[in-house]
């Protein structure tokens, strides 16, 4: 008999009797703006938020926080004149070889929705160009919509069944981060140093900034 | 004590007990993580409801256990995932090793997994010559070390700055001298992107597996699981059988109470869904059972096996702040790991179950709802009933059974006693009495109720 089929045997014949689910958990009841918690509890974790009126909003404010950053890489086609994307016209494909994205300084790549209990954000592997990149690099921009902010991982769940199935995906919540040396947090463990999430919200007027 | 050949976790947690500033600080710094899951439980509006779910989906779990297993197997091949099945210890290392050897590699990256610790991988694979580099800052502190982890979630929270500073120095020629805790995260950063960047295989854990899709998550705050398994051509995951959910959107009642009761943090940094290699990598995963099936046999404690491995039951637990991980000689230290470990070897671990208070708060941290210290409680009678107990104590208890069922014997004895303690002290407490080691008695009464009683009845 294989190793698979006497595991199962004796699992078979060992595990009580059948068990009924509960019933679906329902978090808290929560209505009205997430935006605050989302961003209070972001920065929280040691990450940054930013609400934009759209995308050139976005490339202003990354130019002074990365003054220093030499090789951007981006997912967003609205940043393609501020830095390198994966499309077929530019021939960015770095498919075969994840390791060439090691020295990148700055990600700025979309993301599926925020979660406001936790200051996370979904991101699957087709937003990603590479499933290495939100990790290896030095700092990290999400981006997603100021409306697509949910309250609870529950309500997480449900968002993530209308999301096409994926290979791979991640919630991120904050830059990387270490507290195994006498409890001392330090931000940017092996990746992200900077983690920042711009939430996108046409209405927003940008009069009263700069 | 026990007749084994090991040292047992009183005698171990009297060495650690040695340095008394020192037990000070692990007790007060893990106590600081106990209050952290306190203010994130408390913010949670509908914790209680939250474990109670949790305990009961792990229910279900393990009633159907069989069922899922067959599920995410069939889920995870048809994802492309190669799916093996490890019948103990030995198999899992066999199954490694010989998928490093298919690549003809000789060198791993590996993030946390307990069950690799319970398996003893490293160990196995270094003696076939295969380096294995922890990429979790912690476990690489204690592996530069050659020590064991002593919490599961906080491998080296045992160690001082100081030391890793020294180590670090002697090992990876940081400054002599430098503690800092920001650069010496650096430095290993440093380190360990080498090791990312070279490395072909990556060993991870698995804290959640989806029967319903087949899917697996790794849970990690450093991103080294992330980094290892994205870069490398083969990514092996590991997991005990017992890690199955029945449906991904179980996993929102599951990643909320996880980090909250380990660190008290909402989530960990990342939650990553490992469902499909990436094109041109190959996906391997290992379901070991490691005498987890005989477990799920034994109706007083099959409970244990719904533990996520958050860690709050050590946290919070007074035995094991005061005495330190390794004095539990198991992979899984804490009250857990005592209710866990007399299931892999009842004789070894004999003493664990009698390492604590039955004070009742790892049961209360529990988010999944454990009975921890109800099966401490049964684990110590099933070892004595199975002639597992120490000579000493086994004694001791007979000798208290014979007393306290003869009303003459017990009062003369305790008549004895504080005459004894009254007129000559030294007899009793003396460094011949173990009890007096860490404790001095209040003065003896003159007389016993009982005296008190008859003399005052009118």
């Amino acid at each position: 008999m294989s190793s698979r089929d006497k595991i199962l045997a004796a699992v078979k014949a060992n595990q009580p009797d059948a068990r009924a689910l509960p019933p679906q958990h329902q978090g808290p009841d929560t209505s009205g703006d997430l935006t605050p918690r989302f961003i209070t509890v972001l920065e929280a974790i040691g990450g940054a938020a930013f609400l934009v009126s759209g995308f050139d909003r976005i490339a202003t404010i990354l130019h002074e926080q990365y003054p220093g950053a030499r090789r951007i890489v981006t997912n967003c086609p609205e940043l393609s004149t501020f830095a390198e994307t994966a499309s077929p016209e530019t021939k960015n494909h770095y498919d075969d070889d994840p390791h060439t994205l090691e020295n990148t300084d700055l990600a700025i790549l979309p993301a599926h929705f925020g979660v406001a209990e936790n200051g996370a954000c979904f991101i699957t592997e087709s937003q990603m160009i590479e499933r290495v990149l939100p990790f290896i690099t030095q700092n990290l921009v999400l981006v997603i919509h100021r409306k697509d902010i949910v309250a609870t991982m529950h309500q997480a769940y449900d968002r993530i069944a209308l999301i096409p199935t994926y290979g791979f995906s991640t919630f991120i919540a904050g830059p990387s981060k270490t507290a195994d040396i006498e409890q001392s947090l330090v931000l940017g463990a092996h990746g992200p140093r900077s983690l920042t999430v711009f939430l996108l919200d046409e209405q927003l007027s940008d009069a009263g900034f700069y | 004590m026990s007749s084994s050949n090991h040292k047992d976790h009183a005698t171990l947690a009297a060495a650690f007990n040695k340095d008394e500033p020192r037990v000070d600080w692990h007790d007060q710094t893990l106590w600081w993580v106990r209050q952290k899951r306190d203010k994130a439980a408390a913010q949670v509006a509908d914790w209680e409801a939250l474990r109670d779910s949790a305990s009961k989906i792990k229910d279900n779990v393990l009633s159907n256990l069989s069922e899922y297993l067959t599920k995410f197997e069939e889920e995870a091949s048809r994802n492309g995932v190669i799916v093996h099945w490890a019948a103990d210890a030995k198999e899992h290392n066999d199954i490694v090793l010989s998928i490093l050897r298919n690549h003809k590699v000789d060198k791993m990256v590996k993030s946390k997994s307990m069950l690799t610790e319970e398996c003893h991988l490293n160990e196995f694979l270094a003696a076939h010559n295969v380096e294995v580099v922890d990429t979790d800052l912690g476990e690489r502190v204690v592996q530069l070390a050659e020590e064991p982890p002593s919490h599961i979630v906080l491998p080296c929270i045992h160690w001082k700055k100081e030391e890793i500073g020294e180590l670090f120095h002697k090992h990876l020629g940081t400054p002599a001298g430098n503690a800092d805790p920001q650069f010496l995260t650096y430095a290993a950063r440093l380190h360990l992107r080498e090791k990312f960047l070279t490395r072909r295989v990556a060993l991870t854990g698995v804290n959640f597996a989806v029967a319903e899709t087949g899917e697996f998550v790794v849970c990690t705050n450093e991103g080294n699981a992330d980094m290892g398994a994205h870069l490398a051509d083969v990514h092996i995951a590991c997991m005990g059988i017992e890690k199955l959910i029945p449906k991904r959107d179980h996993l929102g009642v599951f990643l909320r109470l996880l980090t909250r009761s380990a660190t008290g943090q909402p989530i960990t940094t990342y939650s990553s869904h490992f469902r499909k290699p990436r094109p041109g990598q190959e996906m391997h995963i290992v379901l070991v059972d490691n005498g987890r099936s005989t477990h799920l046999g034994r109706k007083d404690f099959r409970n244990s096996l719904k533990c996520i491995r958050c860690a709050a039951c050590f946290n919070t637990c007074p035995v094991y702040r005061r005495s330190g991980g390794h004095s539990y000689h198991t992979a899984v230290a804490g009250p857990i790991g005592s209710i866990l470990s007399p299931n892999l070897d009842m004789k070894k671990y004999s003493d664990l179950p009698f390492a604590s208070t039955l004070c009742g708060s790892c049961s209360n941290v529990c988010p999944v709802k454990i009975d921890i210290h109800e099966q401490l409680y049964k684990w110590r009678q099933v070892i004595v009933q199975e002639g597992n107990s120490p000579a000493a104590k086994t004694a001791t208890m007979k000798a208290m059974t014979w007393v306290l069922s003869n009303p003459g014997v017990y009062h003369t004895a305790g008549k004895t006693g504080r005459w004894f303690m009254l007129n000559v002290p030294f007899t009793v407490n003396n460094r011949l009495n173990p009890w007096y080691h860490q404790r001095d008695l209040p003065a003896p009464p003159k007389q016993s109720f009982g005296e008190w009683y008859k003399k005052n009845k009118q």
